[in-house]
């Protein structure tokens, strides 16, 4: 939830139960309070600040469209992020087909020279993590994600990817083993 | 492995922080508005679309009920007469009474008698079709011409 909009659980009842009823107001002061929220995590999962808003933008339209179909409106935070995850996941595969058409150098070989000079080693590393987030397979792209999101129990990150808590954990432990291997230089 | 799973999520967090810092919230607030009000417009003719389809579906789902029932019925297809006509005959599931109109012979009375009872599973013997007009009516033999009352016998 964005920090400069906090609302109570009762308030967010509240406006999901407006919006169900075709009050766009209301799913309007949805959106601003959990686009935060919501960028935080496509970001996690997509590495990519445009993408991540690309994904955002696709993930509201669709809780806008199916708002009816949530049966208990205090579950919204859930319902909503599970959403953006997939929506998310969904980009991730549609910037790899854009990837895929576009002609690229192998970056095993020269990714470094490829990046300006004058950006530095923080982009040279923001490079190399979008790069990483793209190696790890959806679930655990996901599951570090959903863990970097404060106050997010590991029940509602396991919920959110439709299985228990003991496999995001693995998914977790998987992702940091494979982001170790593939981060190995700027973690020395 | 635990400093290293401190230092990866350091990253993680570090990474997504720069990259949020550079998000311009209210252009990004303004697009999924848009987009909100684009889905708006498109929302009544989906939710039409929706409903035609599942009325569509739904007369669909009946159609072949109904198929279903017809072909489950032991409905007869109809009775093949000498001079080659079809008499349309009710539905008579096994073994019972029903009436069939052919021309030649008016109203006719049409009986099924159930002739496997007692039998094994898999031996048919067949079964009985008498067809007899209530009144005797007069038949047509060639050279001669007799009242009777049993008109055909399958």
């Amino acid at each position: 939830m964005n920090e400069d909009c906090e609302a109570t659980t009762n308030d967010v009842e509240q406006l999901v139960k407006s919006s169900q009823t075709g009050d766009r107001g209301a799913f309007d002061q949805l959106v601003r309070l959990y686009q935060h929220r919501a960028i935080r995590l496509a970001v996690g999962i997509l590495g990519d600040a445009e993408e991540a808003a690309e994904a955002v933008q696709a993930g509201f339209v669709k809780a806008y469209l199916g708002i009816n179909k949530l049966k208990e409106p205090t579950r919204f935070e859930t319902w909503l992020l599970r959403i953006i995850s997939n929506a998310a996941i969904s980009q991730r595969r549609t910037a790899e087909r854009r990837k895929s058409r576009i002609r690229t150098v192998d970056c095993n070989e020269c990714g470094k020279a490829v990046l300006p000079a004058d950006k530095g080693i923080a982009e040279e590393l923001k490079g190399a993590i979008q790069k990483a987030m793209s190696k790890l397979s959806k679930k655990e792209a996901r599951a570090i994600s959903l863990f970097g999101l404060e106050d997010l129990s590991q029940e509602q990150a396991a919920e959110i990817m439709g299985c228990s808590t003991e496999a995001v954990r693995w998914y977790v432990f998987k992702a940091r083993k494979k982001l170790k291997v593939l981060l190995k230089e700027y973690l020395e | 492995m635990n400093e290293n799973k401190e230092k990866i999520d350091f990253l993680l967090e570090r990474n997504t922080a720069e990259r949020m810092a550079g998000v311009d919230w209210a252009a990004l607030n303004t697009e999924i508005s848009a987009r909100l009000d684009q889905a708006e417009k498109s929302k009544t003719p989906f939710i039409r679309r929706q409903i035609i389809f599942k009325a569509a579906a739904g007369i669909a789902a009946a159609a072949v009920v109904l198929i279903a029932v017809m072909v489950g019925t032991n409905r007869p297809a109809g009775l093949q007469i000498n001079n080659g006509k079809k008499a349309a005959v009710e539905i008579i599931d096994g073994k019972g009474t029903a009436s069939i109109e052919i021309k030649t012979a008016a109203k006719c009375d049409v009986k099924i008698m159930d002739l496997n009872g007692g039998l094994e599973k898999d031996y048919n013997r067949g079964t009985w079709i008498i067809i007899s007009a209530p009144k005797p009516v007069l038949a047509d033999n060639g050279k001669e011409k007799e009242a009777m009352s049993i008109i055909y016998l399958f």
